[in-house]
């Protein structure tokens, strides 16, 4: 017992590490700079979605091309629950999460059950993206096509450049990260990594590859719709484009891949690279489109695991790791 | 109503040219190229700077053809190589990404440049009246060369022996390779066809109306639709899905409305997959 509590310990180092640093980093560095709070809620927004993604992509090989749109599905579902009814934020939070967790999990089970591989379910996805970014613009009454909607009753000090808002979005990312490493940790997500290495001796196995599927599915999209649904409360304002597939899943697949697929930190590390990246580089946004562009490709062609992953071989390369002399001593 | 089917014909004829350059390169490697719209956009900008520079249009038109070919060369001999290494599903999803990245390079470049770059041939001559129905000579031409090419294709592959090659390849790479095709090659040359129907699809398309520079992710959208329709590496149901879809899309056009019409073409292909995964025509 005593040991399995200290491995718990040793899994949860990371997070809460990770936790440290994101709450010191506003005062010793951005705290009094609106510009530069509402770059890092970007990044926690972002490596919030990755997280969610890195859970259906990363664990379990369903290449879900509607991160932006399930956040939309949250976000707007929120806003308009919100915005039409008397019902307070709270409510909108749990129906926008609920939603996009039920519109994923759909997508999920039609996948597994018409056996769809990886390609299929990417186009069936983004076929859906397409298809939300269109009602979003044909359902003007409700969502205010292009010219956005405004969304009401957000207090001033969890707006999106506040260092409130900031701590806002880190809790939801630690709260996210705890869960993701539960999942490691308990018998999911050793069938996680079991269908992920090969399906069909996971199956054999015994694991039940289309539920595990659905499961990862449908918790990765309520993370996805929560943090979707706090952005809309945060900004107050939310548009097609907050949600698109250009800006949203472009970024988050760049940002996961960046930091490694199936990584407990690589969404972490990826949007917090590419944060500071967007905040040295004042370019214009067909310049970074470019340049996203060409990490997509470097990644892909020279570190397929991730940079991380590169690094610690790296590293390990050099210092030889402890590991190896206990199983060989 | 035969105005609006006609309408719709058109517009099938341009879905079909658009996925067949996308159909042809998926049914020799499993590559679906996600760079295929900005391809498209990039043979545009070229003509528009060919024309801009006091060309004829034919010269532009041809040379903007030939631009897309070579970067589709360029691409094959660059990013593809390492993707064809893979195999099975590791080399679909590798070759997604890295042609998801060349987009947004080739994209990102052409916007940044040329941010109000637009294409527009214009035909002279009055409408001609066809089945009682006045149609531009733009969109007369655009069906016309569509046809052709059509045409061509099927002949190529059916009646040539380089064609009979290619569908061996497409068949079962390991056993043409036995019998002395070179896969690599044959993919090299199917990817320059390739862009160099795009850089056709640029051309006709700006005969119906202009094609500006930010139209390559919707027309990259369009391709992989009708491609799913009418089958993965299928010449013949890129054509029948395109028609098939252009009528059904005028049609919803003229008596539902716009955006609903876009849901039903999405919906149509989510649909294909989910009942039909081969395509209407595919294997």
């Amino acid at each position: 017992m005593d040991l399995s509590w200290r491995r718990v310990g040793w899994a949860l180092l990371p997070i809460v590490v990770t936790a440290a640093v994101l709450v010191i980093l506003p005062p010793v560095w951005f705290g009094d700079s609106p510009y530069t709070t509402s770059l890092a809620v970007q990044a926690m927004v972002f490596a919030s979605y990755g997280v969610g993604f890195n859970l259906i992509f990363g664990s379990t090989n369903q290449l879900f091309l509607c991160v932006g749109a399930l956040a939309g599905v949250g976000g707007y579902g929120a806003a308009i629950l919100v915005n039409e009814t008397s019902l307070p934020m709270a409510a909108g939070l749990v129906v926008g999460t609920v939603s996009a967790a039920l519109v994923g999990g759909l997508l999920s089970w039609i996948a597994v059950r018409r056996s769809l591989g990886i390609i299929f379910t990417g186009i069936v996805t983004l076929v859906f993206s397409l298809a939300f970014a269109n009602l979003l613009l044909g359902q003007r009454d409700l969502t205010g096509a292009e010219n956005g909607l405004v969304v009401e009753g957000v207090p001033d000090r969890l707006a999106d450049d506040h260092v409130g808002g900031y701590y806002l979005f880190v809790g939801l990312l630690i709260a996210f990260l705890v869960v993701f490493r539960a999942l490691q940790l308990s018998h999911v997500g050793w069938a996680f990594r079991a269908l992920r290495d090969d399906e069909v001796a996971a199956e054999l196995a015994g694991v039940d590859v289309a539920r595990y599927r659905i499961y990862a599915a449908t918790i990765g999209s309520a993370m996805i719709g929560l943090t979707g649904a706090l952005l809309a409360f945060s900004t107050g304002f939310i548009s097609p484009a907050t949600y698109s597939f250009d800006r949203v899943d472009v970024r988050v697949l760049v940002f996961v891949a960046f930091g490694g697929l199936g990584m407990l930190l690589g969404p972490v590390i990826g949007a917090s690279v590419f944060a500071i990246l967007d905040e040295q580089l004042t370019t214009s946004f067909e310049t970074r489109e470019v340049l996203y562009g060409v990490f997509i490709i470097a990644i892909f062609l020279g570190f397929r695991r991730g940079v991380v992953y590169a690094v610690v071989k790296l590293v390990r390369r050099f210092v030889p790791a402890r590991r190896v002399s206990d199983a060989t001593g | 109503m035969t105005a609006v089917i006609l309408d719709g014909i058109v517009l099938g004829l341009a879905f079909g040219l658009l996925g067949v350059g996308m159909t042809l390169v998926y049914g020799l490697g499993g590559v679906l190229n996600l760079a295929y719209g900005q391809i498209v956009v990039l043979a545009a900008i070229v003509a528009m700077i060919v024309i801009d520079d006091g060309r004829a249009t034919l010269v532009a038109a041809i040379l903007g053809v030939l631009a897309a070919a070579a970067i589709a060369v360029v691409l094959d001999l660059t990013l593809m190589r390492p993707v064809y290494r893979e195999r099975g599903e590791e080399r679909t999803l590798l070759g997604l990404l890295l042609t998801l990245g060349a987009a947004f390079v080739i994209g990102g470049v052409l916007s940044w440049r040329y941010p109000d770059g637009a294409l527009y041939i214009y035909i002279a001559g009055d409408p001609l009246s066809i089945l009682g129905v006045p149609m531009t000579r733009g969109s007369i031409w655009a069906s016309v060369i569509a046809l052709a090419v059509g045409a061509l294709l099927l002949l190529f592959f059916g009646a040539t022996t380089f064609g009979r090659g290619v569908r061996s390849v497409i068949q079962d790479e390991v056993g043409a390779r036995l019998v002395g095709i070179n896969p690599s090659f044959v993919r090299t040359v199917i990817f320059a066809l390739s862009g160099a129907l795009a850089g056709i699809v640029a051309m006709t398309n700006a005969m119906v109306g202009p094609l500006t520079v930010n139209a390559g992710f919707e027309l990259t959208t369009f391709a992989l639709i009708v491609t799913v329709v009418g089958g993965l590496g299928s010449v013949a149901g890129a054509f029948l899905a395109g028609v098939l879809l252009g009528v059904v899309n005028s049609l919803s056009a003229h008596y539902i409305g716009q955006y609903i019409t876009t849901i039903i073409l999405l919906g149509a292909a989510a649909l294909t997959i989910l009942i039909r995964p081969r395509g209407l025509l595919g294997r």
